[in-house]
């Protein structure tokens, strides 16, 4: 085992911790920054698999922003002395557990081991992402920026104070 | 020839339509005219038929049904048998129409009664006058169902109606019967004319013959009135007086014997059918004889004689004797007709008593409806040198020469009834003519007068057919051609047969004027104001055949209907669709509310949903 | 590739049954719930840039990066959402918002 596929395990095992602490945190400060955690190690993960592009997208926009946002409006709304509040209890916890375990087992189940793998490509750089882009997914990307557009302005409107 | 064949039965069938169709239009006096003027239009078409005729004839009018192998046009036969059993139809009805014009000059339904009426006189022509089976069926079930509707022709009575209905019911089980001999006849020979069946009855089995003869008799039972099918008819007396001497006299009780006499080369083969048609016809003869000496009502007395009668005809063609059979069969037809009629006109002279002990003394008060009455009478007693006398006696002569033991001992049955029939005529006479009663009302003359010439041709009926000694017999040449004559007898031993006859007619009128007759009459009106007992109570309620027929199938078929509708359509069937709905809309229901509106199940059955999705598609699949 | 496609996968299930877990179990916190939704939609863009190694080819990536840009709206319109609704009603409990049922 050569050092790209140790340091593979060592990030999947690292994404995979954080956001099993994610989801049992009960102050959700906490489950953000756990959740930020995971996605740089997801990061760094997508850059061994040769999408450097990518990498750095997720970590700018998902991480940096998103999950901002997400800071943000925990922030803004007051929710209370989160040691307070009630945990799910186990009642909760034990049929989400099951369906989970049930999609995971029935995927690993899917799974077919090929045999061998293909050669370890160099990175796809941003010449040959972008080309493949704008050439082939030109009106995706039309779509796309239509999308972003209503929900600037959904929640512009949503987000407006009434005056009262 | 073929014209004036097919005006026969076209004529009444015409009259019926048009009174069906215009006649609430019409008034009442053109209606009336144009259902006697059929009548009698068709009794003139049937002299001239008579008078063209020089030898048996069939005409085919229309194709009718064909199909395969089957066919069975409108064809019509004119024989002996058939034209003089038109003539005596066509007669007796239209004296019938006219009197019933006076009858019913009061109801408002006259309309009906007429259509009904010429539609009947229609289907027994086209009944009498067929040459194919089904052709002759349809006369059948026509003269049934008119018969249905005559008798319950005073339907809002609901005794009317039920009499109507016991009418047909009763007959469709002789038609079930009979349905079934003409396919099986079908079947065997491929053909259903009457003509090709008799010249091919000599080529089927014996047991086969002998199976379907005894088909065709359970048929002949039901629609003449034998036993075991005898109890619609004296309940059908509910229906108009007229009606009952139309059907339930002169025509439509006939049909079966003379269905037997027309397929007689065909079931004659066999001695088992003879035998049994001989057998029912006596023991009904004696049954009947024995309940109308019982009987209180008027009409039940006549009917019970029909009955009887109709026995003594069943008797004659189990005999072998279809001339002596035929001849009772007309000159019964004149002087029942006659005497029905002329309880008519008592009833209606009484204010529509019924009850013959509350008659009396109407030997003064009507005397133009006594004396034809009493023609009528002697007739059906068999009084020595009437029409009557001889064709009974020619019957039991017929019967007598036949011979061996279950002939011989029937003929003692007959002798019997026909000193019953002498005894029950009389007692009738005596209690409703003499001594006095209460005053009658005003009839109207034409009701009078139809009655004359029947008592006429019953008197005269002789006429038609004497015995050997006295001239070979008009009908018996007449119908020669047709069939088969046993030997004639010896004058001696019919001379003596006829003794014996006479001898016991007298014998009944000189015991009914010592029962009925004078002082002893006021002693019989006060016994029978006491319910009766015993063996009296047995004859009065027809040898209790209703109660056993009631409790043998109509009960049980009742409860049977009862069950199945309660148990099994509403309980089972409807009950299990009930409990099947329910079931699906308390179903329904449930699921309906998987749908509470928290997010949070709905995610949860999301996710269990695609769990079992995935979890299929790895582990469900081959 | 560095490792297996399938290790690759199972890892990305493994991730989407935790963001599955946590979609299920918080119904008190609609805040959780969507970050369920995000770490379920991680799992996908891992899924589309391994093929996208597997197969060498761009278009893998190319749609992760669009999940990205989706993922951006809908979180901004869901969380200008949760801040209205917690404006009406003070709570951030999913199973409150029950209006809809009949």
């Amino acid at each position: 085992m050569n050092a790209a596929q140790l340091l593979f395990y060592l990030l999947a095992t690292v994404t995979v911790l954080a956001t099993l602490f994610a989801i049992t945190e009960k102050h959700p400060v906490h489950a953000i920054v756990y959740l930020v955690t995971s996605f740089f190690a997801l990061a760094a993960i997508f850059f061994l698999l040769a999408a450097p592009l990518i990498a750095i997208f997720e970590v700018i926009i998902y991480a940096g922003a998103v999950m901002v946002l997400f800071m943000f409006v925990i922030m803004m709304l007051d929710l209370g002395r989160p040691e307070q509040v009630s945990r799910p209890g186990l009642l909760h916890w034990l049929p989400a557990i099951t369906l989970s375990a049930t999609i995971l087992a029935a995927l690993a189940t899917l799974l077919e081991v090929r045999t061998g793998s293909s050669a370890t490509l160099h990175q796809i750089g941003v010449k040959t992402f972008c080309v493949t882009l704008f050439r082939g997914y030109g009106l995706a990307i039309e779509i796309i920026s239509l999308q972003l557009l209503f929900a600037v302005v959904g929640a512009l409107y949503l987000g407006r104070r009434r005056r009262s | 020839m073929r014209t004036s064949l097919l005006l026969i039965p076209l004529l009444p069938l015409a009259g019926a339509l048009l009174n069906m169709l215009l006649g609430s239009r019409l008034p009442r006096r053109l209606s009336e005219l144009v259902a006697c003027g059929v009548i009698w239009a068709s009794f003139g078409a049937t002299v001239l038929a008579a008078l063209q005729y020089s030898q048996p004839v069939i005409i085919e009018a229309a194709p009718w049904l064909a199909a395969f192998d089957l066919r069975a046009p409108f064809s019509f036969s004119l024989d002996p048998l058939s034209l003089s059993l038109c003539l005596m139809i066509t007669f007796v009805c239209g004296l019938i129409h006219l009197y019933s014009v006076a009858y019913m000059a009061d109801d408002p339904g006259h309309v009906r009664y007429f259509a009904l009426l010429n539609l009947f006189v229609a289907a027994m022509l086209v009944l009498v006058l067929a040459e194919s089976l089904p052709l002759l069926y349809l006369g059948w079930e026509g003269v049934g169902f008119c018969s249905y509707a005559l008798i319950g022709f005073w339907y809002r009575e609901e005794k009317n109606a039920t009499a109507g209905r016991k009418a047909f019911i009763v007959t469709r089980i002789g038609d079930t019967a009979f349905a079934i001999a003409i396919i099986w006849l079908f079947s065997l020979t491929g053909s259903v004319s009457i003509s090709q069946l008799n010249q091919a009855g000599a080529t089927l089995p014996l047991a086969t013959v002998t199976a379907l003869g005894l088909l065709l008799l359970i048929g002949a039972t039901g629609k003449s009135a034998q036993l075991p099918l005898s109890v619609w008819l004296p309940d059908a007396m509910a229906g108009p007086t007229p009606v009952s001497a139309q059907i339930h006299a002169a025509t439509m009780v006939t049909a079966g014997v003379y269905l037997l006499m027309r397929l007689f080369p065909l079931i004659g083969r066999s001695g088992t059918v003879l035998a049994a048609i001989a057998i029912v016809g006596g023991i009904t003869a004696f049954h009947a004889a024995t309940c109308a000496l019982a009987q209180r009502d008027l009409k039940r007395i006549l009917a019970y004689s029909t009955i009887s009668q109709i026995g003594y005809m069943m008797l004659g063609v189990g005999a072998g004797a279809i001339t002596a059979a035929s001849f009772h069969l007309l000159v019964h037809a004149f002087f029942k007709a006659l005497l029905f009629l002329g309880a008519g006109c008592v009833i209606t002279a009484l204010h529509h008593e019924q009850d013959i002990f509350r008659m009396g003394g109407l030997r003064r008060s009507l005397p133009a409806t006594f004396w034809p009455f009493l023609a009528g009478s002697v007739c059906l007693a068999g009084i020595p040198l009437t029409g009557g006398f001889f064709s009974k006696d020619s019957i039991l002569a017929a019967v007598w020469q036949h011979g061996g033991p279950l002939y011989l001992s029937l003929y003692g049955l007959g002798l019997l009834t026909a000193l019953l029939t002498s005894l029950y005529t009389f007692r009738m006479i005596y209690l409703v003519f003499c001594g006095s009663g209460p005053t009658p009302h005003r009839l109207s003359p034409l009701m009078e007068r139809s009655l004359l010439p029947l008592a006429l041709l019953g008197l005269c009926g002789g006429l038609l057919n004497l015995p050997e000694y006295l001239g070979h017999g008009l009908l018996a040449r007449f119908l020669a051609p047709l069939v088969v004559e046993p030997h004639a007898l010896s004058s001696a031993t019919e001379l003596a047969l006829q003794g014996v006859a006479a001898l016991l007619s007298l014998l009944g009128l000189g015991l009914a004027h010592q029962r009925y007759g004078g002082a002893r009459r006021a002693q019989r009106l006060q016994e029978a104001a006491q319910p009766a007992r015993g063996l009296q109570a047995f004859c009065l309620h027809g040898w209790y055949l209703d109660w056993l027929y009631e409790r043998l199938f109509v009960r049980p078929y009742h409860w049977l209907s009862r069950t199945l509708w309660q148990q099994v359509d509403e309980g089972w069937i409807d009950g299990n669709l009930d409990r099947f709905a329910n079931l699906l809309g308390r179903l329904g229901q449930r699921l309906g509310s998987w749908g509470t509106g928290r997010l949070s199940h709905y995610l949860l059955s999301l996710a269990a949903g695609a769990a079992l999705l995935i979890a299929w598609l790895a582990w469900g699949t081959p | 590739m560095i490792v297996p496609l399938e290790q690759v996968l199972l890892l990305a299930g493994l991730l989407f049954g935790l963001g599955l877990i946590c979609v299920l179990v918080w119904r008190s916190n609609v805040i959780m719930l969507l970050i369920g939704i995000e770490i379920m939609l991680n799992a996908a863009m891992l899924v589309f840039v391994a093929a996208s190694n597997h197969w060498g080819a761009a278009d893998g990536q190319v749609f992760a990066l669009m999940i990205i840009a989706m993922t951006s709206a809908e979180v901004s319109l869901a969380l200008a959402l949760v801040v209205y609704l917690h404006r009406r009603r003070n709570t951030v409990a999913v199973d409150e918002f029950r209006e809809l049922h009949d």
